[in-house]
């Protein structure tokens, strides 16, 4: 009996040891979630509410995004639109559906396979933890999070003057979305061998609900049901406010959770369901060239960041149609979209090239932050130790992140212009359509700079990129239709493309951007000409 | 004609991170030819210096040669000369050892393919397995098959077999011998006594960022204590007040008397005679480990027992 007795405690012990640990891992990380979400959302609702101050205004604007199917894809179909939550929830849609999933799945994969990978979980399990206790905890931790992160979500709405009980269920249905993707990750993070396998599983299958979605929502079937997106819509906190959905989230999020645990428990240490085999025993000469090497290590990434616009491109090309005809005779669509004047399909096209240039911009402040990785896991102190110059080894970097840059956006461009042409039945767009993926090149390569020099100063400040990136991402999504002052536009380097092709390409403007982007990029590279390697 | 300009030389080097004094004024000559030990505790610079030496950090003052040249300014240059095996291996999880052999071999300055695969045969090394699937000593393995394969006149190897199993150790001992025997100079950082006295011609000793002492082995050794446990039929004659005896303790049981003194290398031969002239019943005399010598320069003189004690513990580990 004491025997039992004493077990129980130590194993209540070891729950109590490993949320400890997991939560002095995640604390920080876990903090900017909470509150950079929390201030999306704020900003979202305040602005939307400054914006669209009488019924009137509101009316316009839900019959505006109703009226075609481009922006159902895109922002979700909001139940209950003509209400100021209704705007708020189409307004932050876009942003809501990769941000909260992402929130779920890096919670978890940082606490539990990145931790296994390293040897850091073996060390644990050596002592009084139990075999399921590290998932268990980060599922807690990861959980509490994003609870808290709901509880800012309903303050900041509720602030706004959207009703407590609505604010509530679309706060509740937002985190139900995230603890979905919690529970998936870390089944995944059972499942596959490396922290990288978790999230790109868990991001191709966050694509496959938003297709599911945007099909779903498009064609008005139950499509929508099958995704995790749909559960949190189909809530519908600002139309008829269907408590009972969330219990799905719930159960499909407790029924993963559970059932990674279930193998945590049972599985050896370092194990997965999938095993890397035997490969090759010599390097391609390809691979042994400074360039061959980079192109390798960016390849992956590339090739993600470049599914994921061609997806975005072509699902929003391929609906041009319907959202024109929606623009024709109601201002207030292209008004929605960020269109103010000029023709509507030059509006749209320049809409969807901004979403674009987001895409583009976080590849390759993701790509150059990779570089990081490379210095901080100490391979780059063994490839400077040969024959090869720190410049020549950031010059190769820098010219494949580039190289991949271009594919990207010409690309998405091509995909774009050929979806539109293909909707519109009119190939005349098609290079006017490439010429304004190429007139962004300026401003992606502006955050490029800001990535580089960060590098090559202080490495340990690369998050100052991503805040960066953050920042233009916040501007380019939120600030056309919320009508941000022109100040807080001209921060973001995009907004001096000139919104081609739009408006016209703004070639002063360009080279302006583009010579703060070299001197940013010569800055990069004499710095970390200057600095010690390795510094993390 | 004999080249007689150091491979490496360091003067009064320091480096400083932040407040931290990594490097305090180290001095470092290299000869051509010899195998080098760089003994040090964890922390006490030794990395540090490396990096300098190879131009990966600039140092904060000081002089560092290498092959008499600017190591900061002319890196890649003066790295065709040399290989250099990090203390962390830090290779590409998804490529295989093979591949990952090629690439560092591709920025070396040129590589012994007859070589590299005997090495990879003798280190029993599989070169199609990933690198994510490979313990650390066999990620180890590939650093190092690499850097002994390289057509090199110097070997940086920074802790170079911590992962390696006995007889990889062993194996990795004899390859930095032929490689030697080749004329080809090596740098052996370690903390592993064993090791660097099994391979060293010359060793430094380094403690929080400074030269402790260097010199040959034999050098080092004539400058430190001999431990000696002598057990005699008779009490010997004034043995606690001889010159050069130290730490000096006795007991007489059964009738025999034990003693057990340190002694320096020049009094030696008088001692032995005032054992001699008590009868000599079982005598032996240690002499000093690098252990030791390690000991004498980091910790407070350590008793003969204790001295003795790693003088055994060497031996097995050896």
């Amino acid at each position: 009996m004491t025997d039992r007795r004493n077990g129980t405690s130590e194993r209540t012990n070891g729950l109590g040891i490993m949320l400890g640990i997991v939560g002095r891992i995640q604390r920080r990380s876990a903090l900017i979630w909470v509150f950079a979400l929390g201030a999306t959302m704020l900003g979202t609702a305040a602005a939307v509410a400054a914006l669209y101050d009488t019924p009137a205004k509101i009316h316009t604007y839900a019959e505006a995004v109703t009226s075609g199917n481009a922006l159902v894809a895109i922002n979700g179909k909001v139940e209950g639109i003509d209400s100021l939550g209704g705007v708020i929830q189409d307004e932050f849609g876009f942003m809501a559906a990769f941000l909260l999933p992402l929130l779920g799945i890096a919670l978890v994969a940082r606490s539990t396979r990145r931790e296994e990978e390293s040897g850091r979980l073996e060390l644990l399990l050596g002592g009084r933890i139990a075999r399921h206790e590290p998932a268990l905890a980060a599922l807690i931790v990861a959980t509490a999070t994003i609870a808290a992160t709901g509880m800012m979500f309903a303050i900041g709405l509720a602030v706004s003057g959207v009703p407590l009980a609505r604010s509530m269920l679309y706060a509740l249905s937002l985190a139900g979305l995230a603890f979905v993707f919690a529970g998936l990750a870390a089944l995944l993070a059972q499942l596959t061998r490396h922290a990288r396998d978790v999230y790109a599983w868990s991001l191709i299958l966050l694509a496959a609900s938003v297709v599911l979605r945007g099909v779903g929502d498009v064609t008005e079937t139950w499509l929508t049901w099958l995704s995790p997106l749909g559960w949190a819509e189909k809530a519908a906190p600002f139309g008829d406010q269907r408590w009972w959905t969330l219990a799905i989230p719930l159960a499909v999020g407790v029924t993963l959770s559970g059932a990674a645990l279930r193998l945590a428990a049972r599985r050896d240490l370092g194990s997965a369901l999938v095993r890397g085999g035997a490969g090759p025993e010599h390097a391609s000469a390809w691979l042994r060239s400074p360039i061959g090497l980079a192109i390798w290590i960016h390849r992956p990434a590339t090739l993600g960041w470049f599914a994921g616009g061609a997806l975005l491109t072509g699902a929003m090309g391929a609906l041009t149609q319907q959202a024109l005809d929606a623009m024709v005779g109601n201002s207030a669509f292209a008004e929605a979209m960020g269109i103010t004047h000029g023709r509507p399909l030059d509006g749209f096209v320049a809409a969807v090239q901004l979403y674009l240039a987001v895409i583009a911009t976080g590849y390759v402040v993701q790509a150059i932050g990779t570089l990081r990785a490379e210095e901080a896991d100490g391979r780059l102190e063994t490839r400077l130790s040969g024959t090869l110059s720190r410049t020549r080894w950031l010059a190769s970097h820098s010219l494949v992140v580039l190289a991949g840059l271009i594919v990207i956006v010409l690309g998405c461009s091509l995909v774009l212009g050929l979806a539109t042409a293909i909707s519109v039945g009119d190939m005349a767009e098609f290079g006017p359509t490439l010429s304004a993926g190429l007139a962004y090149l300026p401003a992606e390569l502006v955050l490029a700079g800001l990535a580089l020099a960060v590098y090559g100063l202080r490495p340990r400040m690369f998050p100052i990129a991503w805040a960066g990136y953050a920042a233009v991402t916040f501007i380019a999504f939120l600030g056309p239709g919320l009508k941000f002052p022109q100040w807080v536009l001209d921060l973001s380097p995009t907004t001096h493309a000139g919104n081609p092709p739009e408006g016209a390409i703004q070639f002063g403007a360009l080279t302006i951007t583009a010579a703060v982007a070299l001197a940013l990029i010569v800055m990069g590279f004499a710095a970390f000409r200057r600095r010690g390697v390795p510094q993390s | 004609m004999i080249d007689t300009q150091p491979v490496i030389r360091t003067e009064g080097l320091t480096k400083v991170f932040g407040k931290v004094r990594a490097l305090d004024g180290l001095d470092l000559t290299v000869r051509p030819g010899e195998v080098h030990g760089f003994l040090g505790p964890n922390g006490s610079g030794k990395s540090t210096t490396i990096r300098v030496i190879l131009g990966l950090m600039k140092a904060t003052s000081g002089r560092a040669e290498l092959f008499g040249g600017d190591p900061w300014r002319d890196a890649p240059r003066l790295h065709r000369r040399l290989a250099y095996v990090a203390g962390d291996v830090a290779l590409w999880p998804a490529l295989t050892g093979g591949q990952c052999l090629d690439i560092l071999g591709a920025t070396q300055g040129g590589v012994d393919e007859r070589r590299r695969a005997d090495l990879v045969e003798r280190f029993e090394l599989d070169p199609t397995k990933r690198v994510r699937d490979y313990s650390k000593g066999n990620r180890q393995k590939v650093a190092l098959i690499a850097a002994l394969a390289a057509d090199a006149d110097l070997l940086v190897l920074d802790e170079p077999t911590s992962g390696l199993d006995p007889l990889m150790e062993q194996a990795f001992q004899q390859c930095v011998r032929e490689r030697r025997d080749d004329g080809v100079t090596v740098l052996l950082s370690s903390h592993m006594m064993g090791e660097v006295e099994a391979l060293a011609d010359r060793v430094s000793i380094i403690r929080r960022g400074r030269t402790v002492t260097s010199g040959t082995l034999a050098d080092l050794r004539s400058r430190t204590r001999s431990v000696v446990h002598a057990v005699t039929a008779q009490k010997p004659d004034g043995l606690a007040d001889a010159d050069g005896v130290a730490d000096y303790k006795q007991d007489g049981p059964h009738g025999q008397v034990d003693s057990r003194f340190t002694i320096d290398p020049d009094h030696l031969d008088s001692v032995i005679g005032r054992l001699h002239a008590a009868e000599i019943r079982t005598l032996t005399v240690t002499p000093p480990s690098l252990d030791s010598l390690f000991l004498r320069n980091y910790g407070p003189t350590p008793d003969p027992d204790e001295a003795a004690r790693d003088e055994s513990h060497t031996e097995t580990a050896r």
